[in-house]
Order: structure tokens, then sequence, then C-alpha cells
């Protein structure tokens, strides 16, 4: 692992735009400066809203959902459910107000591997595999996203995605737990039926709940395909100052860790830090088996 | 010493336009640059810089360990070196892989942490580490802890002689490690010994960071005293728990953590002053401070510098922003040097503090007269105290005077 240049900056984003964007879910649109860096699909940014509006201390780690670039900067799309006290706020807060966002951070997804990507999202994981499906489509490339939920109304952006898939040609494969839309059953069921019909190598990029992450990567390293999830952990400073994100490695990866060669910001030989190491990581780095 | 000029560069010009004190829409140590009062004093003749032992500080503000990494991962976004200084990671002999997941919990108004000394160690610190801390051109503490006096002992014997650092402290506090925390480390004869054996092995700053966890931080920051530190830090984070009431367990991979943040403010500003009234030393204030006038606070209580931490997560830069705040804080104020500030709210110890506090003299040391002009005027010498440098207060000020007129070298670094 090559420690990537620092490039995030923490700098002031106006919101452009927050709306419903069904199930609970709103959509946030934020305006940065030029000088803010275009996060990749994967990456994540600190959301720090201002002192007077903000019932918490900490910044909330947020990962981007879209990115467009317009005149003066970028805007950055983010879809997020208000269910804790730092969400409900930044719900609560107008167009036109500003927040301070600290990012691009962390690794993305390796959208650029060969083979036949395949993007694996549970509920309101999609956010993320919404903005790498744009970035495949501006590489000319096409994609299978199965997206699974617990029920229809929790395929949160469901025509989103499916607007998105339309106009670089991907395919969209659904699943329900009640079955109440797509395959009754988990993503992992999708996988099962879809990947014989896909051209091998099958690349996976995964997000959403824990326990469907240690499913997906188990499937992955089963099948052999390469597989990354975006993880998520409880974060203070989301930079590798605070080693706050422990994630556990697997065996081989203890075995093949290199102290000599891998940036201390990454992580030591027993822990990877979520926020500098990932968020995005490769199945067989991980422990699954200790992960919650 | 770029720093520093470019942190005087940038002090309130006296032609910027004086706003209005009775319309003040945000507190008065977060105004921003140039729009301070009249009558601030001309740029550059406010002297920030303290006294730490054989340490001289360009400024009162440094970064608390375990808060800014090794001092490079903020680097390309703030002048670190324009900070007083940075404290380290703390560094163990052995690297530590540090405690399981769950680490941080956020509370009201703070957050627990229960990190567990994760750190590279020493060598790596020393090979991969210093040579970077070098070219910030900070001036930078380490941090060292160790389970037993021996192995404080090891890691002075090969960091004492390493160019770069200007001074160490001591983690005598970690609340979360199961062997040589914060518990181990609070017993004054211990710290005492300690101390002395470290004394012998460096001439550079001796600070020794406290748990706030005991009875009476003043006992052991006079143990400290009388071991040899230079001075003591106070203080460490609070031991807190936090529960999920749903897993029916805690929110921390361990039982509890250390909380820090504005919630322990009143509390560690309290410790800060139990110390500052037991002991000579400078005292080194620490816990949720987040503005300069925070930072104010500690120094009127008697701390001689204090350390930013929580607020490094939510702003990298909030060290440097603590600065410039406090500058123009007390410039509106025409107070030209911090040591004027130092110890305004300092009161004597009274008869509870045992024999030792009733050799001092019992009156209240200096009014708080933090709006008037006549705190230009040097608060009287406390009776049988030297101030809080540790040096005489006329000499202070001469030399304080000589620093601000001329930008010469610092004449006692250790670097």
């Amino acid at each position: 692992m090559i420690a990537a240049p620092r490039a995030w900056r923490q700098t002031a984003g106006v919101i452009a735009r927050q709306a419903p964007h069904g199930a609970g879910h709103w959509w946030l649109d934020l305006d940065v400066p030029a000088s803010f860096a275009p996060p990749a699909p994967g990456q994540f940014v600190q959301l720090l809203l201002p002192p007077a509006a903000s019932p918490v201390l900490l910044p909330r780690p947020m990962s981007v959902a879209a990115v467009t670039r317009r005149r003066g900067g970028l805007r950055l799309g983010f879809l997020y459910a208000p269910v804790g006290a730092g969400t409900r706020a930044l719900a609560a807060l107008p167009a036109g107000d500003r927040v301070e966002v600290l990012g691009p951070l962390g690794h993305g997804y390796p959208l650029e591997r060969p083979g036949t990507p395949v993007l694996v999202a549970g509920g309101r994981g999609i956010a993320p595999l919404l903005f790498a499906a744009d970035a495949l489509a501006r590489q000319g490339r096409r994609c299978e996203l199965v997206f699974g939920a617990r029920s229809r109304d929790l395929l949160v952006g469901l025509d989103d995605a499916r607007r998105r898939l339309a106009a670089m040609g991907g395919r969209l494969h659904l699943s329900t737990d009640d079955g109440s839309r797509g395959v009754r059953g988990n993503v992992v069921d999708v996988l099962e039926r879809l990947a014989p019909r896909l051209a091998f190598p099958l690349v996976l990029h995964a997000c959403g709940p824990h326990a469907m992450l240690k499913a997906v990567a188990r499937w992955g390293l089963r099948h052999g395909a390469s597989t990354w999830l975006a993880m998520e952990s409880v974060m203070a400073c989301g930079t590798g100052v605070c080693r706050g994100c422990p994630l556990p490695r697997s065996a081989s990866a203890v075995a093949g860790f290199d102290g000599a060669r891998t940036p201390s910001l990454h992580g030591n030989r027993e822990w990877a830090m979520c926020c500098t190491e990932g968020p995005v990581f490769e199945a067989g780095e991980l422990d699954w088996e200790r992960i919650e | 010493m770029t720093g520093r000029r470019r942190l005087e560069r940038r002090a309130p010009s006296p032609a910027a336009p004086r706003s209005p004190r009775g319309s003040r829409s945000r507190p008065a140590g977060e105004e921003p640059r140039g729009q301070s009062r009249s009558r601030a004093p001309a740029p550059g003749t406010l002297d920030l810089s303290v006294t730490i032992g054989p340490l001289r500080l360009r400024n009162p503000v440094l970064t608390a360990s375990g808060t800014f990494g090794y001092g490079d991962e903020y680097a390309h976004v703030m002048d670190v070196a324009a900070l007083g200084g940075v404290i380290t990671k703390t560094v163990t002999l052995a690297p530590r892989a540090g405690n399981p997941p769950g680490r941080i919990a956020e509370t009201p108004s703070g957050m627990l942490n229960s990190i567990g000394l994760e750190n590279v160690g020493l060598a790596r610190f020393v090979s991969e580490k210093l040579p970077r801390l070098r070219a910030l051109k900070a001036t930078v503490v380490a941090s060292i802890g160790g389970e037993t006096p021996r192995e404080l002992e090891e890691l002075l014997e090969t960091l004492g002689a390493e160019p770069g650092i200007a001074g160490f402290e001591i983690n005598f506090s970690c609340p979360n490690v199961a062997a040589g925390g914060a518990r181990y480390w609070a017993v004054p004869r211990r710290l005492e010994r300690t101390l002395a054996r470290l004394r012998t092995l460096t001439r550079r700053a001796l600070i020794a960071k406290l748990s706030p966890d005991v009875t009476s931080i003043g006992d052991l920051a006079r143990a400290c005293e009388q071991g040899g530190a230079d001075a003591v830090t106070a203080a460490n984070t609070f031991v807190g728990m936090a529960v999920d009431l749903f897993a029916m367990r805690s929110r921390l991979g361990r039982a509890t953590g250390g909380l820090s943040g504005p919630a322990i403010k009143p509390l560690a500003l309290a410790r800060c002053h139990e110390c500052a009234r037991a002991v000579r030393i400078p005292v080194l204030g620490s816990g949720g401070i987040m503005t300069a006038r925070d930072a104010l606070e500690y120094v009127a209580v008697g701390a001689t510098a204090v350390q930013v931490g929580t607020a490094n997560f939510i702003r990298p830069d909030a060290a440097l922003r603590i600065v410039e705040g406090m500058r123009a804080f007390l410039a509106e104020r025409g107070v030209r040097s911090i040591a004027r500030w130092r110890g305004a709210l300092l009161e004597a110890p009274d008869a509870q503090d045992g024999a030792r506090a009733q050799r001092r003299s019992t009156q209240v040391v200096a009014r708080p007269r933090p709006r008037r002009r006549s705190v230009q005027v040097a608060a009287p010498p406390r009776p049988g105290r030297r101030s809080a440098a540790g040096v005489p207060s006329s000499r202070a000020r001469r030399r304080g005077a000589q620093v601000a007129a001329s930008s010469r070298p610092r004449r006692r670094s250790a670097r």
C-alpha cells in the first residue's frame, strides 16, 4: 500500500439544495470551491455543521454520491438518512447555509480494474455506488448494479439509479427480503443467479450494512472475484491522527504486513484504520469473523 | 523563526476600524485579524512567548499528545512551526497495536476515546518520524510512555541525544492501558523517584502529564516538582463510560475510556488551578480548549501554556486559530504580554492544602482587571513566590521586551 498524497482541505461549502429522496432519506447538494480536490467514488468527507446549528461536537463522515463540475468549483451530492442528532440537524439546514467540509478522505473503489464491474448496494449503501456508476459511464464502461433492501420502500433512490444505469446501458438487479420487489432474498442470492451469465473476471464494488458486506466478501473470496467493500466506522478526525477507527486485518494480511513499507498513517500490523487505509478494502484484507 | 515573523505580520493593525463594543456578535477571542480596536499595540509588540524550564516557546499553545499525530499529518494545511509546540503521539519502547474497536464514542459536549497508546514504537519513531518532525521546523515535544520507570529511562537514553526534540512530556496518565497507566503512576513517591532518575538523563525540558482522576492533583504536581520536572500538564482525560442500551454493552471496546472536549473544561480548569497553586514550576493547562477564550481562562488561573486536543479533530488548524484569537483578545485590551495575563485569577493556597500551603500568603495575589488598561502595569509580585515562568517577573519582562524588539535566536534553545 502506497500512501496517497494528502490532498484534503477543510473549506466552507454552501448548501445548494436539500430535498427528500424517499424512504426517509435526503439528498444534499453542496457547492465547494475549486480548491477542493475532486473526490473519487468511495471516498468520503467530514461535514461539520456551524456551531450554532450543531447539537454534536464532531464532524460526520459521509460518502460522496455525486460530483459535478460547476463554474467556480464542484457540486458534491450526498444521500443520507437523518437518523442521529448530527444528521437531523444537517437535514434542518436550508439552501444557502454553510457547512465546513473536509476532504476528500480515504481511498475509493479501484474502478479501473479490468473485468466486469458489478456494483452491490444494500439500502442507502447505494450512495457511493451511484457515483461509481457515473464514473464507469464516463469511462465508457457498462456495469451491473445489484441493489437489495429489506423491502421495496427501502430501495432508496431507485429511480435515480435506474436513470443513471439506463444512460450507460447498465442493468439493474433488485432483491428484497420480503419479496416486495425483485428477487425474494438478499444481494448474494442475486449474485448467485447473475454470475454465471457474466464475463469473468468479476470485480465487485460493494457498500451497505456490515452484515451484507460480510456475505458479499465471502461470496467474492469463494468465487475468486476481486471484491472491494466500503466499510463504516465511528470516527473522530477522519485523517489518521486520532487512531479511532480500527478494523481487524485478516491473518494473511497480518502475515504479509510489511511494517517498513506500510506508512504508519495507514494503520498497524493488527489494525487497519478505516479512514486512511479504507474506507474501501479488498475482501482478503480484513478478518470478517471479527467485524461487527 | 519564520513562523514567528509570519504571526507578527498578521498582528492586528492599529489602523484597523474599531468595531462597536456593544454589538459584538461573536466571541471577542475569535475575531478575525484586522478587526481589532484602534488602541491595540503596534504589530509585533505583543509578546506571547513563554518559558518552560530550558524551553522557550514562541507562543503558549501546543497540540496535545495523541491529537496531532507526529506533526506532519496536518502540515499541508497549516504552518505547524507557527504553533508554540507540537507534542507528538506517545511513543513506547515496543510498537503497540492499540485497543480493539470501538475506540471513539461521542458524548454530550465531549468524546470518549480508548485508543490504548497505539504507536509505531521507539525504533520506527527515530528512523521514520523524527526526520519528518525535524523538517517541519516546529518546536517538538516528544511524549513518551512506559510501564515502569526503567522503560522511561531507556526511552530517554535513546531520545535524549536525538536532535530536533526540544523537550519531553512523560505520559504518566493514560487511562486506556492495562499496565503502566494513570492508576500506576498516581503515586507521588513513584513520580518523584522516576523524575529524579529521568532528570539525570537530559537537560531538555521534562514535562509530567498527570491524571485528573486523583484525590489531589496538587500532591502529584508537587512530587513532580521535587523530582526535578520542569513543568506539569494538568490534565489528561477523565475516565468515563458510555453504554449502548440496545446492545447492552459499553460503546467502547473496553469498559471505560478517556473523556475530553468541552464537557471537561470546568473540571480540568480547576485541576490546572490546583496545580498552579501547588507548584512553582510552570503548569500546562489542558482539557476542552476550543477557543482563544478557553485558553486565556487557563492562563488566568495560572497556566503558563495550554494544550489543544479534541479541537484538532474538528478543525485541523484549531490550535493556530486559538493563537491568533489570543493575540487579538489581548491586543484589544492593551495587554502587551501573556505574562501579564498569567495567574490573574490564581488564588493562594488555603489552609486545607496542608502545612506546605500555610507557609504561603493567603491573600489573593492579583485582582482580575481584564478590561482596564491598567493591566499593563505589572501585577504586584506574589509574596515569597516566583512567577509561574520560574523566573523573577521583572527579569521575565526584560527578556520579553528583548525578544519582541529583535528577532534574535532563542538563547536557551534545546535544539
